[in-house]
């Protein structure tokens, strides 16, 4: 049983870390974040093929059923994941909005110098 | 420290210009806007948030300058836009109003007289109009931020220069509304704030966009709030350059 539960933590951090790598050649994710996720990958193949790895640290705090702990790492590492994402995304707003402004502003710009441009042909 | 869009070069206009956010508001839009040019030579700027009808058009029509937002910001982000651009320009001074009609055009003069008098921003403000349920909200929300200003939503604001620098900058563009976040960011920069009493036409089309409903209401109140307790302690730290 133990050598299953190794196996199947070992075998989903490689299909993660696949994915990641398919979807870095396909585009579709960035940089930064492709490192993000093949690090969770790693640790997932580490942890699954040598869940004693942990152990020590686990009698150091004195958690009774050992699982718990890494349960509640992976879901500290969730949120903060989450959180930064939320960072993120709020400044990529800002950057959106923005451009927006800018781009209307721009356009108005550009009204106004072939308004300009066209006068001067006119007088011409 | 506040990155602007001011230009080094300076406007031949000493004049403010008039900014309108607008978004479907074909119906009444001319109306404010023959209204103001009637009255005055200031040059009047709409700011189309993306309306659907031809608000655009018959702003251009009624003869004020366009901008047409290509993504949908709201009152705040297309007021912000007005101003940008009047830094852009070269304007030294920008006065912005609703595309409804509520706000009177006759007072524009008394307004951006009180803002060469010392004062940064002036708000039109009109206090009798609310029901007891939003005298609540303000009164909870004067008490939560401090700010001695009895009619926050106002859309009727005349800014000075030092303001407008204020207003346009990145850090006032997540702001959602242009109320109390606007006005907390003016007070950390020092501004000088002053509330005048501006008798309000009734509706004449249209309704608000902040309170469409219940629901909204509920989020501006929380999302408001949280803005409010996360500025205490940060008064007077902008320093406009």
């Amino acid at each position: 049983m133990v050598i299953t539960y190794q196996w199947i933590t070992a075998i989903l951090g490689i299909v993660i870390a696949g994915s990641i790598l398919f979807l870095v050649r396909r585009d579709h994710l960035h940089g930064p974040y492709a490192v993000w996720w093949l690090l969770v990958a790693l640790i997932t193949i580490v942890l699954g093929i040598w869940p004693k790895l942990v152990d020590g640290l686990i009698y150091a705090l004195g958690v009774a059923y050992p699982p718990v702990l890494l349960l509640v790492f992976a879901q500290g590492f969730t949120l903060v994941k989450i959180l930064t994402m939320d960072i993120e995304r709020s400044k990529q707003e800002r950057n959106l909005r923005r451009l927006a402004q800018q781009m209307a502003i721009m356009e108005s710009l550009i009204e106004d110098y072939q308004q300009a441009e066209n006068n001067t042909g006119k007088q011409v | 420290m506040f990155q602007t869009d001011a230009m080094e070069y300076q406007s031949d206009s000493t004049l403010p210009l008039i900014i309108i956010p607008a978004f479907n508001e074909a119906k009444t839009i001319a109306s404010v806007i023959l209204d103001i040019r009637e009255r005055y030579q200031y040059p009047v700027l709409v700011v189309n948030d993306l309306s659907i009808d031809d608000t655009a058009l018959v702003a251009r029509d009624a003869g004020a300058i366009v901008l047409n937002l290509r993504v949908q910001l709201g009152a705040w982000g297309a007021t912000q836009t007005g101003v940008r651009y009047a830094l852009r320009k070269g304007y030294t001074g920008v006065l912005t109003l609703d595309a409804d009609g509520q706000h009177e055009p006759e007072y524009i003069v008394g307004m951006l007289e009180q803002l060469g008098d010392g004062n940064d921003i002036v708000i039109g403000a009109y206090i009798e109009r609310c029901s007891k349920a939003r005298h609540l909200a303000r009164l909870y929300f004067k008490l939560l931020t401090g700010l001695q200003i009895e009619d926050v939503t106002s859309g009727f604001r005349a800014y000075n220069f030092r303001a407008m620098q204020i207003i346009a900058s990145a850090q006032a563009t997540l702001l959602d509304y242009q109320d109390i976040g606007v006005l907390l960011l003016c007070r950390r920069g020092g501004l000088q704030i002053l509330e005048l009493q501006t008798p309000m036409n009734l509706r004449r089309s249209g309704h608000s966009r902040v309170f469409s409903s219940w629901w909204v209401v509920m989020r501006y109140m929380l999302q408001t709030s949280i803005l409010c307790f996360s500025q205490i302690g940060l008064r007077k730290t902008v320093q406009v350059r």
